[in-house]
């Protein structure tokens, strides 16, 4: 399936569309996504540190998805790096 | 009418407004109010600032300023009002960023509830701070990760240190 990942705050600079569309199998959890992601950075966006990835959440409107979880059906999600609000 | 207000607020069509915090926790029951305003500082890590640009995940951060309310509620347990509001785009010095105000039946319990709410404001809600400088260079602040099992790594790596508890102050 297609999973499209809208990115915010320091991730925006990955991609200047503001989301990341990538194809994933299917069920995946959010752990495997973040590997994948990993590794389409690396090659389309080798500025954005690993560290990054690592220290993001993923999330949908409603809650923050841990790496056991799976992605949503919709196929919608939100990658949150760390937090500076305030 | 409810008795917590949650707001992102589009600096670009209305400023945050601490008037309208205050007449929204005032209520006859309550002799205590407190409230949090903060603005856009002049330096940063010893940088001059000029502005800064706040960029949020906007259905979350509603629902993570809802739950900080109810957090709020549940530990603190008198009656009470809440407000969170935060700004979303380009403030410049001085500007408002964020408004907590609590409303209870006394000091200590308006202090304690805007405390938390703050302090859970930025360190949960998922919002991000560009700070542009006077030289035109700008960054993102490096925060607070929201992922679990990160979390979990830097907790163990920051046992028996003192400093804040995930590794950075702020």
């Amino acid at each position: 399936m297609k999973v499209r990942i809208n990115l915010f705050g320091a991730l925006r600079d990955a991609d200047a569309s503001g989301y990341i569309e990538l194809e994933v199998p299917e069920p995946c959890t959010i752990g495997e996504l973040r590997e994948l992601l990993r590794d389409h950075l690396r090659t389309y966006a080798p500025h954005i540190s690993v560290g990054l990835v690592q220290r993001s959440a993923f999330a949908s409107n409603d809650e923050i998805l841990h790496n056991h979880r799976l992605l949503p059906e919709h196929g919608q999600i939100a990658i949150l790096p760390p937090v500076s609000g305030g | 009418m409810s008795d917590l207000y949650t707001a992102v607020v589009d600096i670009r069509e209305t400023p945050l407004d601490p008037a309208a915090a205050l007449a929204f926790v005032s209520d006859p029951r309550f002799g205590g109010i407190n409230m949090f305003i903060g603005k856009v500082r002049e330096h940063n890590l010893g940088r001059i600032v000029t502005g800064i640009s706040y960029d949020l995940f906007v259905p979350l951060a509603l629902r993570t300023f809802e739950e900080i309310c109810e957090r709020a509620r549940k530990e603190i347990d008198v009656p009470m009002k809440l407000y969170i509001a935060h700004a979303k785009g380009s403030l410049r010095l001085g500007e408002i960023a964020v408004i907590v105000a609590a409303g209870t039946p006394h000091r200590d319990e308006a202090f304690r509830a805007s405390r938390l709410a703050i302090e859970a404001v930025k360190h949960e809600a998922p919002i991000w701070k560009q700070e542009h400088y006077v030289d035109g260079d700008s960054a993102w602040s490096e925060g607070c990760s929201l992922c679990e099992e990160h979390r979990e790594t830097e907790r163990a790596a920051a046992h028996g240190r003192t400093a804040h508890a995930h590794g950075h102050e702020h």
